[in-house]
């Protein structure tokens, strides 16, 4: 019964509009014509009985007018009248015959007998009297009777009502044992099909329908059932491949959010903590790129089998994808036990592993997050570990980064900004100021260099070093170059009308534009527009960007030099610092980054290596440029050591252009220190 | 009436007693012992007269009559035939009628009894006739029967309506006579006979026509009855009623009453005839509404009586025949007074019935004509009171 019950349940829910509609449509199309045949099969019944009737009934009185006329012949010849009255009345018991009379020879009523007023149709019968004896044969008179059908009619109308309410109970009786016979033989098996249907796409799971007729829908379930078996096995795999990395057989990222969900729900209390480990690999493209994709998978299978075994049964391990693994453990005591185990963990990752008989020692970043069970936003804990293992990964790699406070906020501010750059570009947020290269020896400004600031609405003036990585990753590059392009052609424009056209502009070029081969003519175009010279600009890369796109790069480069572009080397000394750099690319420019510059006069090694420096520009014949000079011992320092140009406070905050073009009236005055009101947030960018 | 018949019971056996003393014939032994059953009711004129002439006849011819009523019921009429052959002193003769041919078994039972039986009025008919063959052959007690020749009766009336008619020119507008028939009924021989003597007459007679034949159960209302609707219908088909056949004298009268009332005049528009000599009949011949009475039949009574004598004597009737048929007679206006007495007082021993016995060597040979009837009677004075 239980069972029955729970079949039933959700075809009520389900089935009914579609076994219902099934149904009454069978009814609808057979109930009509059923009811059309009977009532036309009994009207034709009873018409045929109607009319056999009337004949019976007419011949029946012909009959009775014939015997009676036998019967009445003798006392009509004989004229004994009282005769042929008490014959006649006789006939006047039959209810159907209205009225009788006997006429004789000369045609006078011999006997009339009227039973009831004829008011209903009367039809008539007559018949000769014939008198015959051994002697004669004579027509005595003729009698005549009227009758009528009045019974037929009521007979035949209770027959027709009979018929009818049969006909109709008939009807009815069919259409309850349709119905019936229909749920029992088509909406059932139809609702236990649909239920299971029902059932399958609530949970995902193949339900067999419940059907144990042998008739066309047994078949049909069995069928049904055999599909559902063979679906269920599908989707049972299917479901495994959705949730599960067919790699290490980790749960993958779809099982990450649907286990967020039940984390809360399994917790003890709400209180309890939970620590969300966010793990990435260090330089897994390394050891891709080393040993091929066959060993990085080996790798990986390698760091998940240490996962697994570095847990406790509780704890859940997945596989996001690539590099990326996830631990979350459901309950710790604080914080400090969650960054114990991270550590733990790391440890675990770190152990060497040989691949291609070498020995690889793993390195992996972990961003630590721990959250209340209760915490409504649980469902945010990759996120927030993300935010943990982006700072580690900038920060520290090879380290546990716990989410806090700061970082939430730091990851905040970089999200707001990172949205705002749509708006940034066409509300014309960013700004590009300018900063004076200045001849040391002569203290003359021989060169701006343009650098890009952020005016932005809520956080105020932004420098470069926060948000040129966002707009890297959201591919703003190019435009961001063009922008400053062209606001650094407009600048030289305006230095040329202000007659200064012996000061050039520096600009830097990101590594993305370095590869592209489009930029020089983009340039020539842009300088053509704006009617300055190519070689007013100065194009300053980085040797990252070098290295990257050697052959590219170098194409570009002699193509922006052709067009009589300055090339200049940006940050000098803190990346590569590749002497064969220096030789193999078209440069003309070197800028020792300011880490050299800052500890002079101070520290004589950092004045030795500027001196080093010094003498290879010297001898390759490239100008050298001195970045973040504070105090003029500084400026006095690089003079000495032969450093053409210098670069930074000491002489000029980056300003913008009306600012710079202001300062530079002034200059051409005595020498005075007119520094930029502008806050030095930011270094400078190269 | 009853006082009346025993009045004459009284006289005839003080008759009885002087015949043999003053009787032609002289009986040898013993008056013959005669039982009649009669099948009529009493007061039914035509056989209580039966009965009248019967014992007149036996007071003059030394015989004595035992007269049982059997009412009309046939029934009654067998168990008191068988009663009187179980009697240990059974009679010498059994006089029956075959009305309703009832007579039979009664006549198989006095052959077992040695009983000589003759049939009066009503003889053997259809099967009974053939299966039993002629009298004194299979039923050797069985010795003849005295019947009347009702249907010469039939034609006499018709003829005497076709006479008056012709003579009267009563011819209707297609020329013809017209003239309803009355019978009494369609079975009993007595009726069908004279029925067929009036078919006879209009056959014979090819300007008469019988319109209709109808049946009035011997009565006088229904012969009114059928005599008016026959009446109605003539005067719808334009037809001129001549003459009314009436198989006896109560439906003659019905007729008569029939007529007057359809505002008619019997005797005078129409004739009508009627049968059996009733006192009232003779009194409509007197007013002459009636055109004649036949009849006379009554007299087998007196007759059988006859026969019987001369029987019992050694003069059998069957020397003859054993069939003995007597003719009727018509009294009209011409004879009416000689025989109106007669009837009216039923004096019938005014009748000298010695006169009617057979001659020697003639035996079987009779003559009951009304002449000699009239002739026989003796003269009123002296003989009844």
């Amino acid at each position: 019964m239980r069972n029955g019950d729970d079949m039933s349940n959700p075809d009520r829910k389900a089935a009914p509009s579609r076994s219902r509609s099934v149904v009454r449509a069978m009814i609808w199309a057979t109930v009509p014509v059923l009811l059309v045949v009977q009532l036309l099969a009994s009207a034709g019944v009873e018409v045929s009985s109607f009319w056999s009737q009337i004949k019976q009934l007419d011949a029946r009185i012909a009959r009775v007018a014939e015997s009676r006329a036998e019967l009445i012949a003798e006392p009509l010849w004989k004229m004994r009248y009282d005769q042929v009255t008490s014959v006649l009345n006789e006939i006047m018991h039959d209810e159907t015959i209205a009225a009788a009379a006997v006429y004789d020879d000369t045609g006078v009523a011999i006997a009339r007998v009227v039973a009831r007023p004829a008011d209903q149709a009367v039809s008539e019968v007559s018949r000769p009297i014939g008198y015959r004896n051994g002697n004669i044969a004579v027509e005595a008179g003729r009698i005549v009777i009227a009758y009528s059908y009045a019974t037929v009619y009521a007979d035949t109308g209770s027959q027709l009502m009979l018929l009818l309410v049969v006909g109709l109970l008939a009807t009815l009786a069919t259409v309850v044992a349709m119905r019936i016979s229909a749920n029992i033989f088509i909406g059932r098996p139809l609702a236990a099909i649909t239920s299971a249907i029902q059932r399958s796409k609530q949970d995902g799971r193949a339900y067999p329908a419940d059907i144990k007729s042998s008739n066309e829908f047994g078949q049909l379930a069995q069928a049904f059932n055999a599909m559902q078996h063979t679906t269920s096995g599908a989707l049972d795999r299917l479901g495994h491949m959705a949730s599960h990395d067919p790699l290490t057989g980790l749960p993958n990222r779809r099982s990450l959010s649907e286990h967020l969900v039940t984390l809360s729900h399994d917790a003890g209390s709400p209180d309890s903590l939970i620590a969300f480990c966010f793990i990435d690999l260090d330089d897994f493209k390394g050891i891709n790129d080393t040993f091929g994709h066959d060993s990085g998978d080996k790798f990986l299978v390698h760091i998940s089998e240490r996962l697994r075994a570095a847990v406790e049964p509780q704890d859940w391990v997945a596989r996001l994808g690539g590099d990326e693994f996830v631990v979350i453990r459901p309950e710790v005591s604080n914080e400090a036990t969650a960054q114990a185990f991270a550590r733990q963990l790391l440890d675990a990752i770190s152990e060497p592993i040989r691949l291609h008989d070498k020995q690889v020692v793993p390195r992996a970043s972990i961003g630590l997050a721990v959250r209340r069970a209760g915490d409504p936003e649980l469902s945010h804990l990759p996120a927030l570990a993300d935010i943990a293992l982006y700072h580690a990964k900038s920060k520290a790699p090879g380290t546990v980064a716990v989410l806090d406070e700061a970082l939430q906020r730091d990851y905040r501010r970089r999200r707001d900004l990172e949205l705002a750059i749509p708006a940034g570009f066409t509300e014309g947020q960013f700004e590009v100021w300018y900063q004076s290269q200045v001849d040391l020896e002569s203290q003359a400004v021989v060169g701006l260099e343009a650098l890009i600031r952020w005016r932005h609405p809520e956080h105020g003036i932004i420098g470069p070093g926060e948000f040129l990585p966002l707009i890297e990753r959201s591919g703003n590059n190019a435009r961001l170059t063009r922008y400053v392009l062209t606001d650094a052609c407009r600048a030289l424009q305006r230095l040329m009308a202000a007659g200064k056209p012996q000061i050039r502009i520096a600009i830097n070029l990101p590594p993305s534009e370095l590869a592209d081969h489009s930029f020089a003519a983009e340039l020539r175009a842009t300088c053509a527009r704006f009617d300055v010279a190519p070689s007013s600009l100065e194009l300053e890369i980085t040797e990252g960007s070098l290295i990257n796109n050697i052959a590219s790069a170098s194409e570009t480069l002699h193509r922006l030099r052709r067009l009589g572009a300055t090339i200049a080397l940006d940050d000098f000394g803190t990346g590569y610092s590749s002497l064969a750099h220096l030789r193999r690319f078209p440069l003309d420019k070197v800028k020792i980054d300011k880490a050299f510059i800052s500890e002079i006069p101070g520290s004589a090694e950092d004045k030795a290596i500027v001196g080093v420096i010094a003498s290879l520009a010297g001898t390759l014949g490239l100008t050298l440029v001195a970045e973040g000079i504070e105090q003029a011992e500084q400026a006095e320092a690089m003079r000495e050591m032969g450093v053409m140009l210098g670069q930074g406070f000491h002489y000029h905050r980056p300003q913008p252009l009306d600012a710079v073009l202001q300062w530079l009236e002034t200059q051409a005055a005595p020498e005075s220190r007119v520094l930029a009101d502008s806050p030095s947030i930011a270094p400078e960018f190269a | 009436m009853t006082v009346f018949l025993r009045i004459l019971l009284v006289v005839g056996m003080a008759c009885g007693v002087f015949t043999p003393i003053g009787g032609a014939v002289a009986s040898d032994a013993k008056p013959l012992n005669i039982v009649f059953v009669n099948p009529g009711k009493t007061g039914e004129v035509y056989w209580d007269m039966v009965a009248q002439t019967m014992q007149a006849a036996a007071l003059e011819l030394d015989a004595h009559v035992e007269v049982l009523t059997s009412e009309r019921n046939y029934r009654i009429m067998q168990e008191l035939g068988l009663g009187v052959l179980a009697r240990s002193d059974k009679p010498d003769f059994l006089i029956l009628s075959n009305e309703e041919a009832a007579a039979v078994p009664v006549l198989e039972a006095a052959e077992a009894a040695g009983v000589k039986t003759l049939l009066l009025s009503n003889t053997l008919i259809g099967e009974d006739a053939a299966r039993l063959g002629p009298p004194r052959q299979k039923l050797k007690t069985w010795l003849g029967d005295i019947t009347t020749d009702l249907q010469t009766a039939g034609v006499r009336m018709a003829n005497a309506l076709i006479r008056t008619a012709r003579a009267e020119k009563w011819q209707s507008p297609d020329g013809k006579i017209h003239i309803l028939g009355i019978g009494g009924d369609e079975i009993t021989p007595a009726s069908i006979a004279r029925n067929a003597g009036l078919k006879l007459a209009a056959d014979a007679a090819s300007d008469v026509v019988v319109d209709r034949m109808l049946f009035a159960n011997w009565t006088q209302s229904e012969a009114e009855q059928v005599t008016t609707n026959y009446l109605s219908w003539a005067s719808r088909k334009g037809i001129r009623p001549a003459g009314v056949w009436a198989g006896n004298d109560p439906m003659a009268l019905g007729a008569i009453k029939a007529i007057s009332t359809a505002g008619l005049v019997p005797g005078q528009d129409i004739q009508v005839v009627g049968l059996n000599w009733s006192e009232d009949a003779l009194r409509a011949i007197k007013a002459g509404r009636l055109l004649l009475t036949d009849g006379g039949h009554f007299l087998l009574g007196g007759w059988s009586i006859v026969l019987l004598r001369d029987y019992a004597d050694g003069c059998d009737f069957a020397a003859t025949s054993p069939h003995v048929e007597v003719k009727t007679s018509a009294i009209t206006r011409a004879n009416l007074a000689s025989v109106s007495d007669l009837i009216r007082t039923r004096a019938f021993e005014r009748i000298d019935f010695t006169r009617f016995r057979a001659r020697a060597g003639r035996c079987g040979q009779y003559d009951f004509s009304i002449n000699a009837l009239i002739s026989s009677l003796a003269p009123l004075e002296g003989t009844a009171d």
